[in-house]
């Protein structure tokens, strides 16, 4: 046998490990499997940090994404670059430098004669607009130290309370801060808004959007593939016809078309929130329906089934119990790969300005900023989120990839 | 009164004669009645989807009377919550949803008439007019883009996944196993740097893309291809004086490029998974193994075997794929400037409330990826033995 093997070239597994692999339960075998992709595993620890920031977002982030904690006397400032030594030599503790507002000259005294012609050149001399009014210089004779675990303003680090339970853990320390005023890593916005800090907030908005949409998806699908799957004949061929309609409609303008009607309604920036993650996921039933579906028509005539029905199990009880269970890993692997989706359809519909909306911060509102010509011209520095946003879906597309070929228990057949 | 008669249900009378012709094809013979199967599935399919867009299209505030009446009242007519009343009466708003829906769908079939839009006061067929071909060929242009790239590299990913990067076959001498190696590790990266790029594609959202692409002409300081025309070809007929207008045509393909190298490219890495996924499949299947086992070996035994089979269910799925692609295109519409039927479709659900000419290009979407679901499965099941079999029986 280890002959033969070796004949294609490929390595004997050593004797030891054969028992283990034989008896290793699914997930088991989906780790190590998953262990073998290097662009999955390397994915995988970028998406891990990632969500770890966006989830302790206000631990990592400096400023206070909200107005409140906005920095009025940096308004559109460019990020504050952090350095370890400079002409005056180096210091272990990283420094950035202060700054100053230049206060910006504007020659009233031309306006004083009530020429209509003064007014029009000051105002096309640009001297007036908002990029020009907030002009920053670097005094670089002044280092600002930063500092760790600084204090600031209070948060609650874990919140359970939402979920019935009393656990509000507050806190008030910051990852990083700097001896006086605050340090704007990725610069500011119109506001004086933290880049960096409104980015980490935002990532897990995001993604907790996408799990309330998924979740919803989740149990659709559940219910329409379990009963048309177990019960068959008429009801299975009415709700495929209608899972198959659903189908074929594009989704996007479907979701356009609930968020106009949502935006009729006078709802909470929260509820707003958590309606367009429902109906995102509401309507994304019809593909994970079917295979479903499939799969419990396959499933529903083995002897287990029938071993169960004899004991007198309810038909719920066989769905969920008997017949779910033998399908968990491909609905695990299958959410994963829907998450980038669920992101893209909640920045388009934020894009159109019908999804989440400006005080929220989310990479959808973030991105949608993209598109002013005043932020693509004097502050390049806020396509930082577009950046995160890209890295955050390079990085789930890479792990669902990987985690597909993972799950798929005749991909190493040989 | 004859000509006027089948004027108005000319369409009733096709489509009654294509299914009375598959009936009498189907009697004595197998594929022609599972293709008449076929056929009224899809109207049946049809039927449904209308119900639910027309329902859909209920949450939409406002209603065709209040429009009108709005319209009326700008051009300077008191007007009352009767006239509104009596509006809504003269248009059959005033019945209920079923009723509604049933006339929608009669005149429908009877003569392919979408109904009236309000916000653009003119009928749906007519404010769509070409627009609706138009993203059509946007969608069909993006998908050959996508496919251009998708299945040759789609084939190649599924050729790396399981090697490995360094050639080990003992049989090799230690120059063949050197080149062996430098073959698949050169194969491993540039399957690597392929899915990075077409993943990027997906990442990037399709407005930031075009948004990215245009800003680069503006920095360039060239003029932006938004639109399907530059300002000067705008008007110019394609048949000028002097035979067929070639500027005009350059000028087009100038601009139509943007829209759908954008949209091709988000659509590539769905094919690009698909494709691997397909080629991975069936290339761990018995019949390969029989095939390597007599001696077929490298680009035959890859052309011959898994990649010809994973054709025909690529093939089936343009149907789905021509339905996302089209999904993207109305944001991609809106960046560009581009003013064919997904430009309307934006316009219609989110600006102007009109509820009629969103359902009529919602219906006409779903009605191309019906067709063309219907088409992939009758010419499959024409030349694909395996599909004949499973969905004949015989």
């Amino acid at each position: 046998m280890n002959a033969l093997l070796a004949r294609f070239g490929r390595k004997a597994k050593p004797a030891k490990n054969e028992e283990s692999y034989y008896t290793a339960g699914q997930l088991a075998l989906i780790k190590a499997r998953f262990k073998r992709k290097t662009s999955g595993v390397v994915a995988a620890w970028i998406l891990g940090t990632l969500v770890l920031m966006g989830f302790f977002a206000p631990f990592f982030s400096p400023a206070d994404p909200t107005i409140g904690g906005a920095d009025g006397e940096y308004r559109r400032g460019e990020p504050q670059v952090v350095f370890f030594w400079d002409d005056q030599g180096f210091s272990l503790r990283p420094f950035s430098y202060s700054y100053e507002k230049a206060t910006s000259k504007i020659d009233l005294k031309a306006l004083a004669g009530g020429g209509l012609d003064a007014l029009d050149a000051l105002t096309s001399s640009g001297a007036l607009s908002s990029s020009s009014q907030n002009k920053f210089t670097v005094d670089k004779t002044q280092r600002r130290y930063l500092q760790f675990f600084v204090q600031g303003w209070e948060y609650s680090l874990i919140d359970l309370s939402v979920a019935g339970l009393d656990l509000d853990i507050r806190w008030d320390r910051h990852l990083f801060g700097v001896e006086q005023g605050q340090i704007h890593l990725m610069g500011t916005d119109e506001d004086g808004k933290d880049i960096f800090s409104r980015t980490l907030h935002a990532i897990w908005v995001t993604i907790s959007i996408a799990i309330v949409a998924l979740v919803v998806k989740l149990v659709v699908s559940l219910f329409v593939g379990g009963v048309s799957g177990y019960f068959g004949g008429r009801v299975d061929t009415i709700m495929m016809s209608i899972t198959e309609a659903v189908r074929v409609i594009p989704p996007i303008p479907i979701y356009l078309a609930c968020a106009v009607a949502l935006s009729q309604i006078d709802l909470t920036p929260i509820q707003r929130y958590f309606a367009i993650a429902v109906v995102i996921g509401a309507l994304d039933f019809a593909t994970l329906g079917r295979r479903l579906r499939t799969h419990i028509l396959t499933e529903r005539n083995q002897d287990y089934v029938l071993a169960a029905q004899l004991c007198g199990s309810s038909t719920w009880r066989i769905i969920w119990r008997h017949l779910i269970p033998s399908f968990t890993s491909y609905i695990i692997v299958d959410t994963l790969i829907n998450f980038p989706y669920v992101i893209l359809a909640e920045t388009s519909l934020s894009f159109l300005g019908l999804g989440l909306t400006e005080p929220v911060n989310s990479l959808g509102v973030l991105l949608q900023k993209a598109q002013d010509p005043d932020i693509q011209q004097n502050m390049v520095w806020q396509f930082f989120p577009v950046l995160v946003f890209v890295v955050l879906i390079m990085a789930f597309v890479f792990v669902g990839d990987a985690l597909r070929d993972a799950a798929d228990p005749y991909s190493e057949k040989k | 009164m004859i000509t006027q008669f089948f004027s108005n249900t000319w369409l009733l009378w096709i489509l009654l004669s294509i299914g009375g012709l598959l009936w009498w094809r189907g009697r004595d013979n197998q594929y022609f009645h599972y293709v008449f199967n076929r056929y009224w599935l899809a109207l049946a399919t049809l039927l449904l989807v209308s119900g639910i867009v027309f329902s859909l299209m209920e949450v939409l505030p406002g209603d065709c009377a209040e429009k009108y009446i709005a319209y009326k009242n700008t051009q300077g007519e008191t007007i009352t919550q009767a006239d509104i009343q009596a509006e809504r009466v003269r248009m059959g708003l005033d019945k209920s949803l079923p009723e509604r829906w049933g006339r929608w769908v009669m005149n429908l079939t009877l003569r392919g008439d979408l109904g009236f839009s309000c916000a653009k006061r003119q009928s749906v067929n007519l404010a769509l007019g070409d627009r609706f071909w138009m993203s059509f060929m946007f969608c069909i242009a993006g998908l050959l883009f996508a496919y251009l790239i998708a299945v040759p590299f789609g084939i190649l990913s599924a050729f790396t996944i399981n090697k490995p990067w360094k050639d080990k076959n003992p049989q090799h001498s230690k120059v063949e196993q050197w080149i062996g190696t430098v073959m698949l590790s050169g194969q491993k990266v540039l399957d690597l740097l392929l899915r990075i790029i077409s993943y990027l594609g997906l990442a990037l959202p399709n407005f930031l893309l075009a948004l990215t692409i245009i800003l680069l002409y503006v920095f360039a300081g060239e003029p932006m291809p938004t639109g399907l025309f530059s300002d000067q070809w705008a008007s110019v007929p394609w048949f000028g004086p002097n035979g067929f207008e070639m500027e005009k045509l350059y000028d087009f393909l100038g601009h139509i490029w943007l829209p759908i190298f954008v949209i091709g490219w988000s659509a590539t890495a769905l094919q690009l998974q698909t494709v691997r996924a397909l080629v991975v499949d069936e290339s761990s299947k018995l019949y390969v193994d029989a095939a390597r086992a007599r001696g077929v070996d490298g680009v035959a035994l890859w052309a011959g075997y898994p990649v010809r089979h994973s054709i025909s269910p690529l093939f089936n799925s343009i149907g789905f794929d021509f339905q996302r692609v089209f999904n993207d295109l109305p944001i991609v519409a809106v960046v560009i400037g581009l003013t064919d039927s997904a430009a309307l479709l934006i316009e219609a659900l989110s600006m102007t409330n009109d509820q009629e000419l969103a359902a009529g290009i919602l219906f006409l979407v779903a009605l191309v990826v019906i067709s063309m679901n219907f088409i992939t499965d009758v010419v499959l099941a024409a030349i694909d033995p395996r599909v004949r079999k499973s969905v004949l029986g015989s």
